[in-house]
This record gives structure tokens, sequence and C-alpha cells, in this order.
């Protein structure tokens, strides 16, 4: 044994410094500040009338008359299938390039990649280009999105869900490094060149624009509804109950419907919805006297908060939904563990049509929405584009020519034979022609699309009869019909918005703390508390950003 | 023991050739009889070296900007970012310090160390010193690779594995409910987390952590043991004079190896339960740095926590082997 305190080295010594220094930090909390600023993004917000100018010319594009159509953001409803298809592309959009390589996000089982993928080989085949798609799943897709952008490294056609885009700082410095421009392609009569991007609606075009230019294509949506609170009318049915008209009667359904000895739970997420019943707004509304009110100060919040919890509390919420954060809900819902739990609208005519082929009287449907205490529900959306298709910056006009016509293929029309073949690929391979004449997937098909050309390339939404699932286009369109006037107004809408760090910051950390309360880890009494210190940290600044965007745009 | 492999190649040379007249031709010379006689040593080295260049030293750069409010997106590619974004000396690591939110996840990361450090790493010395001692060896390969394989699982499996055995729709929960008791509550709560956190680390990597002592174990001279039997040691007066003394050199090693560490725990494991039990229970340095820091694309930040983590480690692992070397312990490495 030796003692060697004394011969420790100098660099062991700065060491210990450095270490000493965020000592001195934390201890002294502003000592640093003399020599050290704020990092972090105050948020920008462009104005609506800068916006407009650099948009496409709508040209309609449709080829068939629908039957049921659509009004302002819901779609047209079809409920035949046509038998006579027609070319809408006669120009090969490929002029041979390399392959494009794209990124999309996906909700399902990862299809086959090119090379062992017949569908992939069969639309490839007729662009004259070939396609090499990455698809990413869906609830992850901001892991792989964040290092790719802050590499720098994006490849041909990125594909970004709407809000996914909202969360990320600085998306207008990504936009302009990463992007190509897009205005000199597409503004104004110069996408009559692409005649099908010019046919998605004008209301979608909006949001593409970044910094004062076109960077995007939009993925208009089919439908604004944020969420819907489905449940299995077929198991209501046959245990002889009601849908409810009121909370209450919500909840005493979830009594009925739970049983833990059948490993039966009532309920799985379902929290956005009942907040949407409570008549809360979705983020920010005017106050009568001026000024905007953030949801938390609502009380309707508080109800909802108060009511969820009490599923929780009461055991009538799925196990799994309580204890993992990647809870299969879908798989839970398809196998009756759970009856009810909410989803995009977008979830409902695939999994009806997969699982009526399990359970033939499987029948998925949208809880009817009702309100509490008397008052009218609020229903949250938007008719912001559900995806954006961004163009890799610096690959030089012909080849941007090329992808944006593979894109304008990708977005033909209902009725015409291109859109056949990106929706159900190649008769007899992938799909299966029903005796009305509507097309129907064979199990290859569901494996190998995964929406891999329908998420990058637009496409006007539409709804379609098909033969496995009959009722859902006059399902879908009725339910839309019958609540779009309950549908929350968007107070930023074509104002693009990217929202201060420190708001950005907040919102993790908040709702961890909601989710303690609606755990029942911590009391009700805590949401006091939680309002605070939201407002203290961020929640005012983020009002006063809110309120300055909308006074500058005058409304 | 990658640091004693690379000890020895630096330590190679021996002998010096006979001196040359001239001392500038004289050291030209040496150094060309010595790539001569150890190029092959040099040309091995050469590709671990250079990884280690590329991967590990080259992004060591890319610290500085935990000193920026970083924007990844200036100018025309990353290098112009780097030099782009501005510099606001110590304002990340201002942000850091007086954020409770990070000092809750520290004191977290410590406290979940500090337990696995007393209930988790010395399981594998005593699953080694079992199987040591079971003399069939087939019995001995059947036992290891049983308790090795789920070191090759992934934390999601692994977590969904407790969750589907453990979980309220679990096999125990339906069990229970069918002998017509309570179910416990094992995965949602906050107080006994850290221990299912362990219980799931120690299921996932008990056998894995053993190989190492089950090496050292098999260097162990047997003689020894003989001599001792002969001289009418008992079985614990064996294991404590003779296999825990052998032992103690890789104890001591991992264990500064570990303290090293201390600021991590893991990531994947508490991100997917965090929901779970809540933030106040699982929150950890790493998901910490995820939430604020990537989600957020304040890379800068990241960088600071991430600064922050290493120098921690650092100093402990400096310390760790200091003690080390006063209680006669070689430790990681000693100054020659």
């Amino acid at each position: 044994m030796k003692p060697s305190l004394p011969g420790v080295s100098t660099d062991r010594r700065s060491v210990l410094r450095l270490i000493g220094l965020g000592t001195a930090a934390t201890l002294g909390g502003g000592t640093l500040a003399a020599c050290s600023k704020e990092a972090g993004s105050k948020g920008t917000a462009t104005k609506a009338d800068a916006i407009r100018s650099v948009l496409p010319t709508y040209k309609p594009a449709e080829l068939l008359k629908p039957d049921i159509p659509g009004e302002g953001p819901i779609p047209d409803g079809y409920l035949a299938y046509p038998r006579q298809l027609v070319d809408a592309v006669t120009e090969q959009p490929g002029r041979g390039g390399p392959a494009i390589r794209t990124m999309s996000p996906w909700w399902g089982p990862t299809p086959p990649t090119l090379g062992k993928n017949s569908y992939l080989a069969a639309v490839n085949a007729k662009l004259g280009v070939d396609v090499d798609p990455s698809l990413q799943d869906g609830t992850t897709y901001a892991d792989k999105l964040n290092a790719m952008l802050g590499a720098r490294d994006v490849p041909d056609l990125l594909s970004i869900p709407n809000w996914e885009v909202d969360k990320i700082a600085r998306f207008s410095d990504a936009a302009k490094a990463l992007f190509e421009d897009l205005t000199d392609h597409l503004k104004g009569d110069a996408a009559a060149t692409y005649p099908y991007l010019a046919s998605l609606p004008t209301g979608a075009w909006e949001y593409s624009v970044w910094g004062g230019r076109l960077a995007a294509v939009p993925f208009p949506t089919d439908g604004p509804f944020g969420w819907a609170l489905f449940h299995r009318k077929d198991l209501l049915d046959k245990a002889g109950l009601a849908a409810p008209t009121s909370p209450e009667e919500l909840h005493e359904l979830g009594r009925k419907l739970t049983d833990p000895a059948k490993g039966v739970w009532a309920f799985g997420t379902v929290f956005d919805m009942v907040q949407q019943f409570f008549g809360c707004q979705q983020i920010w509304r005017k106050k009568p006297g001026g000024g905007l009110e953030h949801k938390y100060e609502n009380p309707a919040f508080a109800a909802a908060l108060e009511f969820t919890a009490k599923l929780f509390a009461d055991g009538l919420v799925h196990p799994d939904t309580v204890s993992s954060k990647g809870a299969d809900e879908k798989q839970l819902f398809k196998s009756g563990k759970i009856v009810m739990y909410q989803d995009g609208l977008g979830a409902w005519q695939g999994m009806q049509s997969e699982q009526t082929k399990v359970l033939p009287s499987f029948n998925m449907q949208p809880l009817p929405v009702f309100g509490a205490n008397g008052g009218k529900p609020l229903i949250w959306g938007s008719e912001k584009p559900i995806f954006f298709t961004f163009v890799k910056k610096g690959l030089g006009k012909d080849r941007v020519g090329e992808l944006l016509r593979v894109l304008n293929w990708c977005a033909a029309p209902f009725g015409s034979r291109e859109f056949e073949l990106r929706e159900y690929g190649v008769e007899g391979k992938h799909f299966t022609r029903s005796a009305d004449g509507s097309p129907a997937l064979t199990e290859l098909g569901r494996r190998e699309m995964g929406a891999q050309y329908t998420h990058i390339g637009g496409r006007v939404p539409v709804k379609v009869r098909s033969a496995d699932t009959p009722n859902y286009v006059q399902e879908y369109l009725g339910y839309y019909n019958k609540n779009i006037g309950l549908m929350e107004k968007d107070l930023f809408a074509g104002i693009k918005l990217e929202l201060p760090a420190n708001w950005s910051k907040l919102l993790q950390p908040t709702e961890d703390k909601l989710r303690d309360i609606l755990r029942g880890r911590r009391p009700l009494s805590d949401l006091e508390a939680v309002k605070k210190e939201f407002f203290a940290t961020g929640g005012e600044e983020g009002r006063a950003f809110h309120e300055k965007a909308l006074a500058d745009n005058g409304r | 023991m990658s640091t004693r492999e690379a000890a020895g190649v630096v330590a190679a040379p021996a002998t010096d050739p006979p001196a040359p007249p001239r001392p500038v031709t004289r050291r030209r010379r040496r150094l060309r009889t010595r790539l001569a006689r150890d190029w092959p040593l040099l040309a091995m080295t050469a590709p671990a070296a250079a990884l280690l260049l590329v991967f590990h030293y080259l992004p060591t750069l890319g610290n500085v900007i935990a000193f920026q409010d970083y924007n990844p997106f200036l100018g025309d590619g990353p290098l112009d970012a780097f030099l782009g974004s501005e510099w606001i000396g110590f304002g990340n690591f201002e942000a850091l310090f007086t954020d409770p939110l990070f000092w809750d996840a520290v004191r977290n990361t410590l406290t979940i160390t500090a337990f696995q450090l007393v209930f988790f790493f010395p399981l594998p010395i005593l699953l080694a010193i079992l199987l040591n001692s079971v003399v069939s060896g087939r019995v001995r390969a059947f036992v290891q690779s049983v308790v090795y394989l789920p070191h090759f699982f992934s934390w999601v499996l692994v977590v969904t594995f407790f969750v589907q055995m453990l979980g309220g729709a679990g096999l125990l929960a339906q069990e229970l409910r069918d002998a017509g008791m309570q179910p416990w509550n094992i995965m949602t709560n906050p107080d006994t987390f850290i221990v299912l956190v362990t219980g799931e680390a120690v299921w996932k990597d008990l056998g894995w952590g053993a190989i190492v002592f089950l090496a050292a174990l098999a260097a162990i001279d047997p003689n020894l043991y003989e001599a001792a039997a002969a001289d009418g040691a008992g079985r614990w007066r064996r294991l404590w004079h003779i296999t825990l003394p052998g032992l103690r050199p890789v104890i001591v090693l991992l264990l500064i190896m570990r303290l090293g560490d201390a600021l991590s725990v893991g990531f994947e494991q508490f991100i997917l339960q965090r929901d779970a039990v809540g933030r106040d229970a699982a929150e950890v340095l790493d998901t910490f740095v995820y939430y604020q820091a990537i989600v957020t694309q304040q890379w800068g930040l990241g960088a600071a926590a991430g600064l922050f983590k290493a120098m921690v480690g650092l100093a402990l692992i400096l310390t760790a082997n200091h003690v080390a070397h006063r209680l006669g312990e070689q430790g990681v490495y000693s100054r020659s």
C-alpha cells in the first residue's frame, strides 16, 4: 500500500474542478447567468395572407359522380364500384432515375421490402422507376424522424404526420435546410402539370407552407374528427345493452361489461373522448371577455378527469392499458377483451373488413356522442392534412419533376386504373373481385401493401363500399354528417404556428402529472397545483404566444 | 480486460538495437527497425483504433453543442450547423441544474443504482460459485444455457413477458381470481417499482453476469483446494479463504466499472413502464433526457446532460480506482 493522493495528476484535479463548477451552478442557481444565455426557440407564426399567395390553383378532377356527395371536409361516398375504369395518367412518370427512397408511417405489420414484394414490383413497373419504401411504426415515428432530421439525412420522399411536425422545434429551418422548395413547381397555374396534385383541396395546401414557401404535398384528411370512441356493437347487442346517452350511463355500462374472471374489461384508453363528451376544448378557446382560455382552466376538463379517474379506480380499464406503454388495444378490442376504446376513424374500415373474416358477426361502431349534465359535446377536429410529403433538397430540377410525377400518379382519383392498382394491387393476386365488382383484398394483398404509395401521394379522399364492409360508407358518412355541427372551430386555421421551446418542453411533464391523477397515484385535488405550475413555467408564455398570433391575423 | 490487452500492446518493445553513431539517424533507424519488427501487431490494432477514432473520439467533438443553442438546420451541412450555432456559455447547464425534474431523475437513478448494487451485483457471483460446484458437466451446461438465454431478449419482450405473467390480466392474476382471491398489484405499484425493475434485471442478466466470474473461478489453482482440504479446511473455509480471494480482483474490477455507470440504469425498461407507475417512480436520467431534450429537439440540453453524466462517471471511476489501489487491489488500471 502506498499513499497516492499527493501524486494525483493535474488531469484529475481539473476534472474535480469541473465537477465543482457544476455543483456551484447547482447551488448558486444564477451564478453562471452572467456568462450564459437561455437556449431554445421562441416560436414563430406565419400569417394567413402570406400563405395564400403561393398555393396551387385548385382544379377538381372527378371521374365519377359520388352517390353521397361530401360537404366541406367530409369525403365523397360511393356505394358501387365502377365496372369501367379509365387511365388517369397517360405518360409514364418515371424517366429511369435511380430508385426513389421513401419513408412513411404505418400502423401494422411491416410489409416485405423491395425485391421481395410483388405489389411493389407491380406498381413500380407501371411507374417506370423503382420506389423503395421504408415503413416505420407510426406510434414511434418521432424517434426515427428526430434522429434523421438532426443528422440531416433524409430520403428522397419523406412523409411526416401533422402531429409530429407540430412537435418539431424550428421546423421552418429544417424545411429550408433539408427539403426542396416546391413553390416554383406548383404555385398557381404551374400546378396544371400535375393535375391530380392540383385537385387536392386548397384547405389542405394551406397547411403545407413553411416560411412563406410551399414545402410539401399534403395528404388531405378523410374526415376532420381526431377520435371516435369505438365499441363492439355485436357484444352490446348480445348482452342486450343499449348505447349510453350520458356519462353516468357510460359508467354503468362499463360496470356491466367488465368481467375480470372472463378476462373482459369495458375500457381501453378513453380520456380524449371523455373530454369531448364533457364539452372541453382541445387546447384553447376564446374567453367571452377577450383572450384565450386553456382547457386546464375549463371546469369541464376537471369533470372529465374526475370521471376517467373513477373508471380507473373502479377497475373498469383493462390492466394492460394500465400497466404498459404500448398496450395493443387494437388486438384486445378485436378479441373482445376490451369493449370500448378510442381510435382514429381511419382504423374503422380496415379492422372491420379484416375481422369479418374471423368472426362474421363482428361489428365495430363509433359510440354515438352525448353531452354531460345537459350540455353539448364538443368534437375535436381539424382540416389539417394527416401527412405531409417532403422532397429532399438539392436533387436537381429534373429529378424533382420525376418525383412530383410519381406523387401525381399516386394521387390519381377513384375510378381510375391507377387508383385500383394503388389501393388494391393486382387482380387475382392481391385482390379478388366480388360479385358486385368491388375488390376484396387477399391475404397476400394485406401483407404486402401497407399504404406504401397512398401515404405519400396525397389523393382526394373518398369512401368506397366494399363487399366485406357493405354498410361502412353510409355509417361513416352518417356519423360525420350527424356530428359535424358539434365540431370545434379551429381558431388557428390557416396560420402556421411553431411553438416556443418552453411550451413544448412543458407538455410531457404536465401530461405525466395528469396521468398520475388519472391512475389514482395523486389525489384529484392536485389538479390545482398542476395547473398553477403549468402556467408559471411556460403556460403563460404559450398563452401570450397564441393570443399574439390571433391578434396579428385580426381574429 | 481490454484495458489490459491494450496495455500489453503499448508495453511491447523490449530490447533496443545496438547504438548507432549519430543521434538523429539513430532515432530514425530505431523507429524504422521497431516498425519492421512490430508491424504485424500495429496492423492488428489498426482496425480497432480506427473504429475507436471514428465512432468514439470523432463524435466526442460534437459535445461542443452543450455550450451552444444548437440548431441542426443552419448552413449547408452539419459542420456549418456546429460553426453557426450561437454560443451560450453554460446556458444549457444552468437550465439543467435549475430544473427540479432533472434532480428528481438523478435521485431516482442513484437510488436504483444503489439498490441494484446491493441486491443485484452479488447474485451473479453466487450463481457462478453454485454452478462451479456442480460436478456433472451436462447439468451445468444445461443450467448455464437456460440462465444465459434471457440476456438475448430485448426489453420490450421482457416487460411484455412480465406483464403477461404478473400483470392485472396476466396468468398469476387470473389464477388468483379463479381461486377466489384478489390479485396483487405488482406491475403498477410505484412503491415497489424498484424491486420490480431489479427483479426484471436479475431475470434477464443474472446468467450473463455470471460468465466472467465462472472464468475467474476456473483460473483458481485446484491444488489450493486440495492442500486446504488436506489441512482440514471445510467447505465454508475453502470458500472464504480460497474462492472469494481468487475472485476478488474481478469483483473489484466489475464494481468499479459499474460505479462508472452509476448514472445509467437502462432506458427501454423505464420508458416502457413509465406510464404504469408514473414519472415520480420511473423517471431516470436517460428518460429525462429523452423527453426534455430529444423529443423537444433541445440537442444542446441533451448534450449537457450527457456531459454531466460522463463527468460524474469519470469521477466515480477515478475515485473507486484510487480506493481500490489503497486497499491493495489492482483496480481497472494502474499508472506505471
